[in-house]
């Protein structure tokens, strides 16, 4: 498939860019558009493996693609929907999933819902993090937006409540989101494959989120800021292959976590050709894990994230960025098996933060196809009971303090 | 709340001061084209600004409104610039956000003065921008109104 993607990416010179790519039709005279786009990488590091790829001896397995189809079925009804698919490392694997579909309706600009499987609204990027060819970088700051944890926030099966609403001129306008639902099974994400190498092999993983959105497009041109809220009550159900009672090889597991709930806040301002964001989340969880109704772990994980990033358009095709992320993550156990996920609280250490400076560069070869390329400098290298970009399993001879990476990525959309 | 709004107040308006913002005057070489359903005579930078965002669907008294872009063209980098305050990729970034996410679509766009007159006289609740000089026959031509939408 990656070839595929390569293929068709290599071919895109040949198009005649000067007309769009987008096909849009009419279907009982609705317009009717559809639209996708797909993206190839290459990812080389000079010590540990990162996001589950065998990185240091370079590797290609990055690769995504969508497609959508939507339409507005009146003035006020929109429908659509959108399939995913992708590979990173061991994560995706090409499994499509349904990334969004949602029927919305606006009763006025103040009031809309949708409904159906929806993209959830935190912060700046959780809804449009896949979209690398809306931006500079071909990686988010993985303090705040860890591919390798995508699935677990970017939607919910539920609806949204929303709208905007202006309180004058002097004043700008807010936009809010509400919403409710719950969050979809996670397979193929860097949890259950974290887990794996824990020796528990999930069948399901989800439970009910919920939370809410404010931003303010402020009076001052291209300057907005905002915060956001989310909860979720996760369970887990699966099995659990490690030797905690004699003679038993596996035994059911289930885990739950309450509560989980993340703040962000963030701000982006743009004047020009300059662009300058900046977010900080902080997200909390706590789970208790059982094993024939016996407890076996709680455990809570604090996880603090935040960057400050500035792009600067050079040329019209020429675009370069620069970003300093920084995730730290302390963790707390207790119970009878507590030695299996240990504590660990001292965020200077590499064990339990990744510092990360980043530079890129942008080249827009046209309107719908792109090459960046990215340097990364990492400091640490996260915990290795949280997903945090490199795991147990891509490392069996340990962790290196610090990674640099390369990052090659192209990309097309129409 | 109070507190708050006489927060956001005092914010907004030193914002305001600092930027000028308020001061955002429209250049003369476009005119807004309305279909005739739409009821007022007038709109507002600000007003115009959200229903481009896409976050203004209707007007106050609930008339429908619709945005219509020009494909490029002098009097669409003249709306861009001094109406919208977007270059042509900050607003194309916009609209690819909202139609890649399910939270909107891509407005209408069309190639010329001509085209944009003729959808939005035929098209209920359209808005759109030609250059002053364009027949805006079969259209209304909206005043800029210096308030706030509502």
């Amino acid at each position: 498939m990656g070839r595929l993607i390569t293929g068709l990416l290599l071919t895109l010179p040949l198009v005649d860019t000067r007309k769009t790519l987008a096909q849009d039709f009419s279907l009982h005279g609705r317009e009717v558009e559809v639209h996708g786009f797909a993206s190839q990488g290459f990812v080389y590091t000079s010590t540990n493996n990162w996001l589950t790829m065998n990185s240091n001896q370079g590797s290609g397995a990055f690769t995504d693609f969508a497609i959508n189809v939507s339409t507005n079925v009146t003035d006020r009804l929109r429908v659509g929907a959108q399939f995913y698919d992708r590979n990173l490392g061991q994560l995706g694997q090409y499994h499509p999933i349904l990334d969004w579909a949602v029927a919305d309706y606006r009763f006025r600009s103040w009031l809309g819902i949708r409904g159906g499987k929806v993209k959830t609204t935190l912060g700046l990027y959780t809804d449009s993090q896949d979209l690398d060819f809306l931006r500079t970088f071909a990686l988010l700051p993985q303090s705040v937006y860890p591919t390798d944890l995508r699935d677990a926030t970017i939607a919910h099966l539920g609806g949204d409540v929303y709208g905007n609403f202006s309180l004058g001129k002097s004043l700008g306008q807010f936009n809010y989101t509400a919403y409710a639902g719950r969050s979809t099974d996670i397979k193929y994400s860097g949890s259950e494959y974290l887990a794996a190498a824990h020796q528990l092999i999930y069948s399901s993983y989800g439970g009910s989120i919920y939370g809410g959105d404010l931003r303010w497009d402020t009076p001052l041109k291209g300057l907005l800021v905002g915060a956001s809220r989310f909860n979720e009550d996760l369970t887990g159900r699966g099995i659990f292959t490690g030797s905690i009672f004699p003679g038993v090889s596996s035994i059911p597991e289930s885990d739950k976590s309450k509560p989980t709930w993340a703040n962000q806040f963030y701000g982006k301002y743009g004047v020009g050709k300059f662009r300058v964001d900046s977010e900080y989340r902080r997200f909390v969880s706590i789970g208790r894990y059982e094993a024939l109704g016996n407890l076996l772990i709680k455990d809570s994980s604090d996880v603090r994230g935040w960057y400050i990033s500035g792009t600067y358009r050079v040329a019209k095709r020429l675009a370069v960025g620069s970003y300093y992320s920084r995730y730290s993550i302390s963790n707390v156990s207790a119970g009878p098996e507590a030695a299996l996920l240990p504590s660990q609280t001292d965020t200077n250490l590499p064990a339990n933060h990744v510092y990360d400076k980043v530079i890129t560069a942008c080249v827009d070869l046209n309107k719908f196809w792109n090459v960046k390329v990215e340097g990364h400098f990492m400091n640490g290298y996260g915990v290795s009971t949280y997903p945090d970009g490199f795991y147990p399993q891509n490392n069996p001879h340990g962790f290196q303090p610090n990674t640099n990476a390369l990052v090659l990525k192209t990309g097309f959309n129409f | 709340m109070r507190c708050f709004r006489t927060f956001l107040v005092a914010g907004g308006k030193l914002i305001s001061i600092l930027t000028l913002t308020a001061s955002l005057s429209p250049a003369g070489d476009i005119k807004i084209v309305a279909n005739s359903s739409v009821s007022a005579d007038t709109i507002s930078t600000s007003e115009l600004r959200r229903v481009y965002l896409e976050t203004k669907i209707s007007r106050a008294d609930g008339t429908h409104v619709e945005p219509v872009l020009e494909n490029g063209g002098p009097a669409h980098h003249d709306f861009l610039q001094n109406y919208l305050g977007m270059s042509e990729d900050d607003l194309q970034t916009y609209y690819r956000t909202l139609l890649f996410t399910g939270k909107g679509s891509m407005p209408k766009k069309l190639g010329s003065d001509a085209e944009v007159v003729a959808y939005v006289a035929r098209t209920r609740g359209a808005i759109g921008y030609v250059s002053s000089t364009a027949n805006a026959e079969g259209v209304k031509t909206l005043a800029i109104a210096d308030s706030s939408g509502a």
